[in-house]
């Protein structure tokens, strides 16, 4: 199996990976170097591959970009970083100053080699003449209205090579400005899966027992039995196998679901054991009309937005349930609402809305078929600090060594 | 006989009998059940092509069928369909005719397997609901079967009668899995006349262990929160809580118990288990701990669930099991959801824990009295999600459940083998 590569192999690869730049091949160094967006600067020793990120075997077999990502469930926290320190990382925050999730950040402490140079939610807020020869080369974003900021601070201080988001969600940022400069970017994908997945079966859940029904007969003090629908033998489709999705279909096979997945691109030889069929971009209207329970977990990007139009609801079956973690303008919110009014399907569950919080003139509120929740489906006590943590634990310490950081985002892909 | 059944069986139990016998050794109730969770898997894929053959000695000790795998049923992960193909291919090793009677309310739909699909040697007598539905003529027919199902009303009292009527009833069997609808003063002579009993057990859990992780979810995530935030349209970005990493106490952990933990464990919650044969569950990969009964058991495993599952059967001994006592130990923030029987929880004391704030929540699917009275406390507190005892009322599931009476231990009994899910009439369960 390619992912039990001992690590002195590993080493002997990594070092050799720049030289095998051009050709695909089926080893661990084509992992770091497919996704190495950010060509390593001349003279850069790649020490050692982080023996951390191994990663369990119950991944897929043929996913090796898996191993540059995080997934918070199976990953191992790196507990020795090897190799010395050829650079420092002078951080800029384009955060909320008050933002408790980020005290790991501004209090500290920082790893070895790391230094925090200032917090602030706009250009305005940095003190522009002393930070620019303090030479800052990190971005660390959280602030939500940071796209136009992001493109200012590039601009102002190109001596920044790496943007870290804390999020998932990249859309937040993307901008032209963004995507065209060179600066390697990465982002907190896997940090939030199986809270989410939790989420998708829970939606299944309430509409296959009728929840709502419950719910009223408990209201009207009305004992009535009536058939509940079993999750198990019923069809989960994915759209967007990423990690999100792929933690969803775990649990979905627990439940003797099965399982249709989409992905933008699939490798080849591709299997997943929580996947029983995968399918591209072009077998979406197929992949809607097999299923029961549609997952959507894709990003937003230019590709997505509006990927859920109104002609492929119509391809859904009557009794199908859409349950939306990814974002809403992946939906055609104006179409989903007509559908939901007039019965074309059974019901939603939306985290994400294309416009958030939610105005007050929406139908979705009104509607009985929805279960809406405020995009915080992944909101644990614990999550977003998290995500700063891992920032620190685990990309900032690679940063200072010169080692492959996690979660590359393709930046022409947007995500 | 024996020798047909060992060639019909031979074909798909193919294998080395040496490996068999080793199995059979290791399984006898003696010794741990060492190899019990992959044993199932072990005869399935033994490839070697020789058949069993032998003497019946050999077949009785290669298949101990009083290890539990053989013993009881489960939907998902039992092969179907063995001994109705035994019959199938060889209808001279019926030992006996099956003739049966069913006791049930009249109309009861999911008797349809009973008319339609009866395999050959078994023949349905008479449905009735009462003793005296029965006609007399029907004595010299010698019934030797008798199906019982909870649609028939006051069957505790009926029971008794019917036996009374037909002597030559040796097997009952009961559609549901729980047969305290049965209990009675009369109902331990059906043991001591030597009238073997078998129910439903493991046709409905599956259904039920997903409806133990919506009800956790529920608490989770807060429903009754986000459906109170959409009725007055309120975004109200709160704070949830993962399964993940939490611990699952089962309060008996039988097919329904093993089935939610299963599900549980995926999500990655820790799962304590509490039954009366802990031994049974050493081994059982899904399971964190396991205890024993006697009350610091029960109270070690209030202690430390986040949420507690009540799955075990009402019985003399588990009747009021989860008592004031019980609750004065649980864990803070403990979600409590029953859904085997009402009985075996003090329902005051449950009021009561809800009503102090002992327990966040509970998710309640059987109640001590069904229909739960309009005037019942539970009715009117927030924090309890109550269902009408259908968690497991697919539209199916009563079919099925006459189905597996049809196509599994019928044809058992008609080729004299060990019934499916023998009930101890003594232990009530």
């Amino acid at each position: 199996m390619h992912m039990n590569i001992p690590s002195c192999y590993s080493f002997a690869i990594a070092s050799l990976a720049p030289l095998l730049a051009p050709l695909r091949l089926r080893s661990a160094a084509t992992a770091f170097r497919s996704v190495s967006y950010h060509p390593a600067p001349a003279g850069s020793i790649r020490t050692s591959v982080c023996v951390g990120n191994s990663l369990i075997s119950n991944k897929s077999p043929t996913s090796l970009r898996m191993m540059s990502y995080w997934n918070r469930e199976t990953s191992q926290p790196t507990s020795k970083f090897e190799g010395p320190i050829t650079k420092e990382a002078r951080i800029l925050a384009l955060c909320d100053p008050s933002d408790a999730y980020n005290k790991p950040l501004y209090d500290g402490p920082l790893p070895e080699g790391s230094k925090l140079l200032a917090v602030g939610s706009s250009l305005a807020d940095f003190d522009q003449e002393s930070i620019i020869v303090q030479d800052p080369n990190v971005i660390f974003v959280s602030h939500p209205k940071a796209r136009g900021p992001l493109v200012e601070l590039l601009n102002k201080f190109p001596s920044v090579e790496w943007v870290h988001t804390r999020s998932a969600g990249v859309d937040f940022i993307a901008s032209d400005g963004l995507f065209s400069s060179p600066v390697q970017l990465t982002n907190a994908k896997g940090m939030f899966s199986s809270t989410l997945a939790e989420y998708c079966m829970m939606a299944c859940a309430y509409f296959a027992k009728d929840l709502p029904r419950l719910m009223r007969q408990k209201n009207d003090v009305k004992w009535e039995q009536y058939p509940v629908l079993e999750i198990r033998g019923s069809t989960l489709g994915v759209v967007g196998f990423g990690d999100i999705g792929r933690a969803s279909a775990k649990l979905a096979k627990a439940y003797g679901m099965k399982v249709l997945g989409l992905k933008r691109s699939i490798p080849e030889s591709f299997s997943d054991p929580y996947c029983d069929e995968m399918y591209d971009m072009s077998g979406l209207l197929e992949l809607v009309k097999k299923s029961d329970y549609i997952l959507i977990s894709t990003p937003l990007t230019e590709q997505t937005r509006g990927l859920i139009s109104k002609e492929v609801l119509k391809h859904c079956k009557k009794t199908a349930v859409i349950i939306n973690v990814g974002r809403g303008p992946i939906i055609d919110e104006e179409a989903l609402i007509e559908a939901l009014a007039n019965g074309d399907i059974k019901g939603a569950g939306l985290d994400v809305m294309t416009v958030e919080p939610l105005p007050k003139d929406s139908q979705l509120w009104k509607l009985d078929n929805v279960l809406l929740s405020p995009h915080n489906m992944d909101m644990t006590l614990s999550f977003m600090r998290e995500s700063t943590e891992f920032f620190i634990d685990e990309n900032l310490p690679r940063f200072v060594r010169g080692i492959d950081l996690l979660n590359p985002v393709d930046k022409s892909a947007g995500y | 006989m024996s020798m047909i059944l060992s060639r019909a069986l031979g074909r798909h139990y193919a294998g080395d009998l040496s490996k068999l016998t080793t199995l059979a050794v290791a399984n006898s109730r003696s010794s741990r059940l060492r190899h019990s969770g992959r044993k199932k898997v072990e005869l399935a894929s033994l490839s070697s092509s020789r058949s069993i053959s032998g003497s019946s000695e050999m077949q009785k000790k290669a298949w101990d069928t009083q290890a539990d795998e053989y013993k009881f049923w489960n939907r998902e992960e039992s092969r179907s369909g063995q001994a109705q193909m035994v019959l199938d291919m060889s209808p001279d090793s019926i030992q006996k005719e099956a003739r049966i009677l069913c006791l049930s309310a009249a109309d009861d739909a999911a008797n349809k397997p009973l008319l339609d699909k009866l395999p050959f040697g078994s023949r349905l007598l008479h449905v009735g609901s009462q003793s005296t539905d029965f006609p007399d003529e029907l004595i010299d027919e010698s019934p030797n079967v008798l199906f019982v199902s909870p649609s028939c009303p006051h069957a505790r009292l009926i029971l008794p009668l019917v036996l009374a009527k037909f002597p030559t009833i040796e097997w009952i069997h009961v559609r549901s899995a729980g047969i305290d609808f049965l209990e009675s003063d009369e109902l331990p002579y059906v043991g001591k006349k030597g009238i073997i009993m078998t129910n439903a057990k493991g046709q409905f859990s599956s259904s039920l262990a997903e409806y133990v992780m919506m009800a956790c979810s529920y608490f989770a995530k807060d429903i009754p929160r986000l459906l109170k935030n959409k009725d007055s349209k309120i975004w109200d970005e709160f704070e949830i809580q993962e399964l993940r990493g939490r611990t699952m106490g089962i309060v008996g952990y039988g097919d329904i118990g093993r089935a939610a933990a299963k599900l549980a464990s995926v999500f990655g919650m820790k799962i304590i288990a509490l039954r009366r044969n802990p031994e049974k569950s050493e081994f059982d990969p899904v399971c964190d701990e396991v205890l024993g009964t006697g009350r610091l058991s029960l109270q070690k495993l209030m202690s430390v669930s986040d949420y507690v599952v009540c799955s075990a059967p009402s019985t003399v001994e588990t009747r009021g099991m989860v008592n004031a006592d019980a609750f004065k130990a649980s864990k803070k923030n403990q979600v409590f959801i029953n859904l085997g029987r009402g009985p075996v929880v003090d329902e005051d004391a449950l009021v009561e824990a809800l009503q102090n704030g002992t327990l966040r929540g509970a998710a309640l699917d059987v109640f001590a009295t069904e229909p739960l009275p309009t005037d019942h406390a539970l009715w009117d507190l927030d924090q309890v999600l109550i269902s009408p005892h259908n968690m497991d009322r697919t539209a199916t599931f009563m079919h099925e459940a006459t189905e597996f009476f049809v196509n599994e231990n019928l044809p058992r009994f008609m080729l004299g083998h060990s019934l499916l899910n023998p009930v101890d009439v003594s232990l009530g369960y």
